[in-house]
């Protein structure tokens, strides 16, 4: 479906977008990019629906069965960019049918294709609004319908979720999986580790354009275990740097920093505990029994405690461990 | 595409009420003054046919500088439709659009200056060009600007520009390279139909500026349709 090789782009401001990024797609496949702002995530979903020049490095879509014209794969192609646009005059169904005009759509059939998608992501009400009197989410929302209205033998989505309720991600979804099974390959962004879970078929993690981690979501997981993660927001400053691990007792064995402040007084439950920005990372051989000692320690190292989230490993932990920086979530 | 973005601007022409009113009825107080006034048809045709331009340019560009901006633009073309293609239904249908609210303005200079109905036929029709020929050139200004007052001060200097070509602000000299410029320029017929409107007698009405402009305007629309993805600031994509 999609097969990139080398791929590179650098702005015109000389920062580099992009690094010699290899990645395929074949029908059926959800790929999903996570990374952080301006790991590249954006950059590759613009170079592979043909928005950005593909050079150096080379793209093939459609397995180059498409021709030469440009044309002809943007309209195999549906995008949902991270900023809805639309023409805020017309009515959501007005912008849907101009749209599928566009994508080479007769009027009564593209209505009826509108309609029920309009149904399934529950706008259905909003159908005759003008879209300037949309939210957020409803504008998405219809992006992700204009998109879909020419059933598209590939989907760019970039941050499809960002602004949706709970009830319209698990929408959203249940369609990508849908279309997946009959063939449809998606190229999705986000940061929501949950999301990518639950959809991907492979996950790529960028980091400064390039990619640091390529696999399913298991695989990629197992890279961090399965211990409890307590993530601890504190102020103050820490002991070690970003990125760095504590010393504890059990990692004193396994080679990893040990300065000479460490916390203190630490329960051997705890395995590793890593500083990111504002947040240390703790994980946890036995669950939730520990965070009275945890935060005892770090009380005593002088930081103050904002909150505490206790969580299974997810994809920010394989991110985190790999590079040493977070994540992060979006949230609008 | 069939004529999705020529409904589109007519669409949206009509809902915006207000600015469909605001764009009648300020040229048409503007136009009155001077109209009423006992300004020297020679000043007062000038006037109306810088107006006229200006109107056209900037209708055409501050949009398309606004809508690049948003990203529609890009949106629009990213789902296979041919850039030219867009850009001449846009700029088409701006220009008649602009034909429609700039019509009781025409009409109040006929009226008001006892212009005969086939001197009014005649503006209506070097309208047509002039429009035409004022929103491509918008659009070209768009092209070139990064911001909407760019593309403000782009229009304004580019159609000031051309409607000095046109004659409108000197007496024509015929056999200098400049009476050459005028033949072709798509604003010399609407300057001479609304001299004559203004009360300056009977417009020269030869086949030859008529002829020459409108092919002036229509290799302008061509090289819009052809270089649309350069004009939309789409770097050739």
């Amino acid at each position: 479906m999609f097969s990139a090789t080398e791929l590179s782009f650098t702005y015109p401001s000389g920062r580099r977008g992009l690094g010699r990024v290899t990645l395929r797609g074949d029908p059926g496949d959800r790929v999903v990019l996570m990374g952080p702002n301006g790991s590249g995530k954006s950059t590759l979903l613009r170079l592979v629906s043909t928005e950005l020049p593909s050079l150096p490095g080379s793209l093939t879509l459609f397995d180059g069965v498409h021709g030469r014209s440009l044309r002809e794969v943007r309209r195999r192609i549906g995008i949902v960019q991270d900023t809805p646009v639309h023409v805020d005059d017309l009515t959501g169904m007005e912008n849907g049918l101009l749209f599928a005009e566009f994508y080479g759509l007769p009027r009564g059939e593209s209505a009826k294709a509108l309609e029920a998608l309009f149904t399934s992501l529950d706008l259905d009400d909003a159908l005759h609004v003008p879209t300037r009197e949309y939210s957020y989410g409803m504008k998405k929302k219809l992006l992700v319908a204009q998109a879909l209205v020419h059933e598209p033998e590939m989907l760019i989505l970039d941050e499809p979720a960002l602004g949706l309720d709970p009830p319209s991600r698990e929408v959203l979804l249940r369609i990508l999986k849908e279309r997946s099974q009959k063939g449809v390959c998606s190229l999705l962004a986000t940061n929501e580790p949950a999301l990518a879970q639950a959809l991907a078929t492979a996950v790529v993690l960028l980091h400064e354009g390039e990619v640091v981690a390529h696999g399913s979501s298991s695989e990629l997981l197992a890279k961090v275990g399965g211990a409890t993660r307590i993530e601890v927001h504190v102020t103050g400053s820490p002991v070690v740097g970003p990125g760095q691990k504590y010393k504890t007792s059990t990692s004193a064995t396994d080679g990893l920093p040990a300065t000479t402040s460490d916390l203190e007084g630490l329960p051997a439950d705890i395995l590793s505990i890593q500083q990111l920005p504002g947040r240390l990372i703790a994980e946890s051989s036995s669950g939730a029994d520990v965070i009275p000692q945890l935060a005892s320690a770090i009380l005593g190292a002088g930081m103050n405690i904002q909150r505490i989230e206790i969580r299974e490993p997810d994809l920010r932990d394989v991110f985190a461990l790999l590079t040493g920086q977070a994540l992060g979530t979006q949230d609008r | 595409m069939t004529l999705a973005v020529w409904r589109t601007e007519w669409l949206m022409a009509l809902r915006r009420r207000r600015l469909f009113l605001f764009n009648i009825l300020i040229p048409l107080t503007f136009v009155a003054t001077i109209a009423l006034s006992s300004a020297p048809a020679v000043h007062a045709a000038a006037v109306f046919t810088v107006l006229f331009a200006l109107f056209g340019t900037f209708g055409s560009s501050i949009p398309l500088v606004r809508d690049g901006e948003s990203g529609l633009l890009r949106r629009y073309v990213l789902t296979g439709v041919h850039p030219g293609v867009l850009l001449l239904q846009r700029v088409s249908a701006t220009a008649a659009i602009d034909l429609i609210e700039l019509a009781p303005t025409v009409l109040v200079i006929a009226v008001v200056r006892g212009s005969s109905a086939s001197q009014l036929v005649i503006v209506v029709l070097a309208m047509v060009i002039g429009l035409l020929a004022a929103n491509s050139l918008g659009a070209l200004s768009a092209a070139f600007a990064k911001s909407v007052a760019e593309a403000a001060l782009f229009s304004a200097a580019a159609a000031l520009l051309v409607l000095h070509w046109a004659g409108t602000f000197r007496t024509p000299v015929s056999g200098t390279w400049q009476a050459i410029l005028e033949m072709l320029n798509p604003f010399r017929p609407l300057h001479e139909s609304l001299l004559a409107a203004a009360g300056a007698g009977a417009p020269d009405v030869a086949p030859a500026l008529f002829v020459v402009p409108i092919g002036t305007t229509l290799l302008v629309l061509l090289l819009l349709t052809v270089a649309g993805r350069y004009t939309m600031g789409l770097g050739g994509r």
